[in-house]
């Protein structure tokens, strides 16, 4: 049987299926400054432009033999779309990822627009989905939304969101479902666009920020009505932080996997869910990818996921992009030696 | 009449229960007993955050309720900061705070920036998503003891690296705190960095710890 294709991989993943080795891909940002380079652009740059941002997202894939693609980069794209603006950071030096300067201060202020779709980068990112699908179809394609947590905390401070949930508790409650809606909104308009998976990402809901008490009643019955939407494509529930307290509510919301970062005892998290699960995680992207020098270091931080029983290695958060290029390629070929084994919920072929 | 035990205790639960105007009714009725405003302050006031620290620690309270109990303690500081008396012998110390470019988020900075508020610093605010010069400008400007920056994203906290080289050349003796969930203590010492606290959450039980700390020193348990 010949080699299957990365965009085969991830599907394949997705229902369980065996394959071949084990994927390596991401549902956090993935663009590496090497493939910034290679372009002859800048990263302010690959946030605006539908054609830098497809081509920065498959170049950053093909240089790594990576098995798949994530967009768009930054967190700000659907606030931006409802007018609280954007900042771009193009003068800057460095790397510095777009942010919403204009967060409305109270929930009476909140009024978000019914045209939102149509509005700021969002139609820009449309495009550039378009572009990868032609230019890269055996790479499998991956959107991620935030979660409507982390969404809201976006579009109104965070430090008011927060009290809100304990002083003004109804009202909050309603926000939130306001934002669930358009959380669901835009994963219902990543599966027409064909997207090959979704991952939702709920990182402001670990347990460092919030009581277990409060992401039981709070933010689980919101993620399981984004899940209950996501019918047509494979998703992910992804939750950075401390979340060893909540990994099981994290598995009721109804994702197809999870996905933790490098706080969560994976080993542990396994034994609690069996293994059934697809679980994916959870190594520190910016120690491993970045600082570590030795290379056998990088090994065994990836073999460790594999060890811990991941079914695929996926960094804990965004790969800061400024990667040092031989720990990237160990985190690959690692990858790739240590998951020609099955892992707990995938065989192999 | 409360005896000044009382009113301590007062003050106190009101920071733990996180009851704004009860605080700031305890405040006054500090000042009203003729109570040293330093005392209500640290015996009160910072003692009521230890207690929070301790209820963070051991996961009774999360952020919510620590947000809600730095509100509460606010509103009996500024009650009884106006009345405290400074030592003109003693050069006051401060500090400027801010949360790096490309970070929207404080959380973590003004938790912070309320223990220096609380030992009585000079604290220069300059919010958040601050260019890195801007950090540099001012604390050369005010020559502040301590500069203190935040980064709750690993995408930002590399711009910490360049202010530290900046500052440090220009003035070494500046102590440099860093904060942000990304900052491990590892890459404090690289950036070099005096300080560091991990995360909101660390930042929470460090600078409660802190607090604890200066309380000991402003009693003269510890130079």
């Amino acid at each position: 049987m010949s080699e299957l294709t990365g965009k085969q991989r991830v599907q394949k993943l997705f229902k369980r299926e065996p394959i071949d080795t084990m994927p390596c891909f991401s549902g956090q940002g993935a663009v590496v400054v090497q493939a910034i380079e290679k372009m002859g652009t800048r990263f302010a740059k690959i946030h605006t432009d539908a054609a830098l941002m497809a081509e920065s997202a498959i170049t950053s894939a093909r240089l790594f033999n990576m098995d798949g693609v994530v967009i768009p980069y930054d967190m700000a794209t659907v606030a931006e779309a409802m007018g609280r603006g954007i900042s771009l950071y193009e003068k800057a030096d460095g790397i510095i990822y777009p942010t919403v300067p204009n967060k409305w201060k109270n929930l009476d202020e909140i009024d978000i627009p019914e045209n939102y779709m149509s509005q700021g980068r969002l139609p820009m990112v449309d495009e550039a989905f378009k572009i990868i699908k032609e230019k890269a179809p055996d790479l499998a394609v991956g959107a991620w939304v935030l979660g409507p947590f982390t969404l809201a905390g976006q579009i109104m401070e965070l430090d008011i969101l927060l009290k809100g949930l304990k002083k003004n508790k109804d009202k909050t409650e309603a926000f939130l479902e306001q934002v669930t809606k358009v959380t669901i909104d835009m994963c219902k308009h990543y599966q027409d666009l064909g997207v090959d998976f979704i991952s939702v990402r709920e990182m402001g809901s670990g347990t460092d920020l919030l009581s277990p008490r409060m992401w039981k009643t709070l933010i689980g019955p919101n993620l399981k009505k984004v899940f209950d939407s996501i019918t047509r494509v494979p998703s992910v529930n992804h939750i950075c932080g401390s979340t060893d307290m909540i990994i099981e509510m994290m598995h009721e919301c109804g994702a197809d996997a999870l996905s933790v970062d490098q706080k969560n005892n994976a080993a542990e998290t396994r034994k609690k869910l069996g293994n059934d699960v697809l679980i994916f995680g959870n190594f520190d992207p910016y120690k491993t990818l970045t600082q570590l020098e030795d290379m056998g270091e990088v090994e065994a931080a990836i073999k460790k996921c594999i060890d811990d029983g991941q079914d695929a290695v996926w960094p804990g958060c965004d790969i800061w992009p400024d990667i040092r290029q031989e720990n990237m390629e160990t985190y690959v070929k690692t990858v790739r030696k240590y998951g020609k084994n099955p892992s707990p919920a995938v065989g192999r072929i | 009449m409360s005896t000044h035990e009382e009113i301590l205790a007062k003050l106190i639960e009101a920071v733990v229960e996180y009851e704004e105007d009860d605080c700031a009714d305890a405040a006054q009725e500090a000042l009203d007993a003729g109570m040293d405003p330093m005392v209500a302050v640290l015996d009160g006031l910072a003692a009521g955050m230890e207690r929070v620290g301790v209820l963070f620690d051991t996961n009774e309270y999360f952020v919510p309720e620590v947000l809600m109990c730095a509100d509460a303690l606010y509103k009996g500081l500024d009650i009884l900061r106006p009345h405290i008396k400074l030592d003109a012998d003693i050069p006051k110390a401060s500090v400027v705070i801010g949360s790096i470019q490309g970070d929207v988020h404080d959380i973590g900075k003004n938790l912070v920036k309320m223990m220096f508020d609380v030992a009585g610093w000079d604290v220069h605010d300059l919010g958040r998503d601050v260019p890195l010069e801007t950090f540099v400008e001012k604390q050369l400007d005010v020559k502040s003891d301590v500069l203190a920056m935040s980064a709750m994203m690993t995408t930002t906290m590399m711009g910490m690296k360049k202010v530290i080289a900046m500052v440090k050349e220009k003035n070494p003796d500046c102590l440099i705190m860093l904060g942000g969930a990304p900052v491990t203590r590892d890459v404090a010492n690289l950036f070099g960095a005096d300080g560091y606290a991990e995360s909101a959450g660390n930042a929470v039980s460090e600078g409660i710890k802190m607090i604890g700390r200066l309380r000991e020193y402003q009693k003269g348990e510890i130079k």
